[in-house]
């Protein structure tokens, strides 16, 4: 396995288990790395796509999609864990990334009356709510955070 | 990429908020792109899909035209 794999695959892993965003002391000193190449690996990650850093910084993960690194309105709890997503699409996506049945808490972003979903054997429930997608594929990452 | 509870509130949310009213997306087309997107996330062989690759993938659940192809530049002035 390549190194950023494993980088990649540690921040995955500790926030699977631990609800917890890993920053890059943490993965350094979990794969056994110094934590500069664990940065330039969470460069690499950022240009592939696979994780955004929190502006301005080099060491804290603001999303490692589906997963946030802080609170929002998308909250996603498995049993007795709770983790928060970055928008509707990675609500669904940590019930289908972890595989397992998920209530999701969220709210109307016109009304902001709660929306609950619930994700059960592999499928949501039938329940009252649609999704906006006020951003083109094609700008999606003009602004990652926003979109 | 937000929940509403219904398209009547994304109606007044685009109004209020002077957003363009893009595509809707249901519950059971959004837990599709879920899995596709996500399902091997905590695996090892994971990556993000290429642009051809999310084409396909929003084509095979009617999801269509250059609002989903991240190739398009119809939105360069948008």
């Amino acid at each position: 396995m390549d190194f950023d794999t494993s980088v990649k695959l540690n921040i995955y892993e500790t926030i699977a288990h631990t609800t917890r965003m890993p920053i890059s002391t943490d993965v350094a000193s979990a794969i056994g790395s110094s934590v500069v190449e664990v940065e330039q690996a969470f460069q690499r990650l950022y240009e592939k796509r696979l994780l955004v850093l929190e502006p301005g910084s080099s060491s804290h993960i603001r999303m490692a999609p589906p997963f946030s690194g802080i609170e929002t309105q998308h909250r996603v709890q498995i049993e007795e864990e709770v983790y928060f997503a970055n928008c509707a699409w990675d609500a669904f996506g940590i019930a289908a990334a972890l595989k397992r049945d998920a209530d999701i808490e969220s709210t109307c972003a016109d009304c902001s009356e709660p929306l609950t979903f619930q994700i059960r054997e592999g499928r949501p429930l039938p329940q009252e709510g649609i999704i906006h997608f006020a951003i083109p594929a094609a700008q999606w990452w003009q602004d990652i955070i926003y979109t | 990429m937000l929940f509403f509870r219904s398209e009547e509130h994304v109606d007044r949310w685009c109004k209020v908020n002077g957003v363009m009213k893009r595509p809707l997306v249901s519950l059971d087309q959004l837990w599709q792109l879920a899995v596709t997107w996500y399902g091997n996330r905590l695996m090892v062989e994971s990556r993000r899909p290429g642009p051809d690759e999310m084409v396909s993938i929003f084509s095979e659940i009617g999801l269509e035209g250059p609002f989903w192809d991240p190739k398009s530049d119809q939105w360069a002035s948008a």
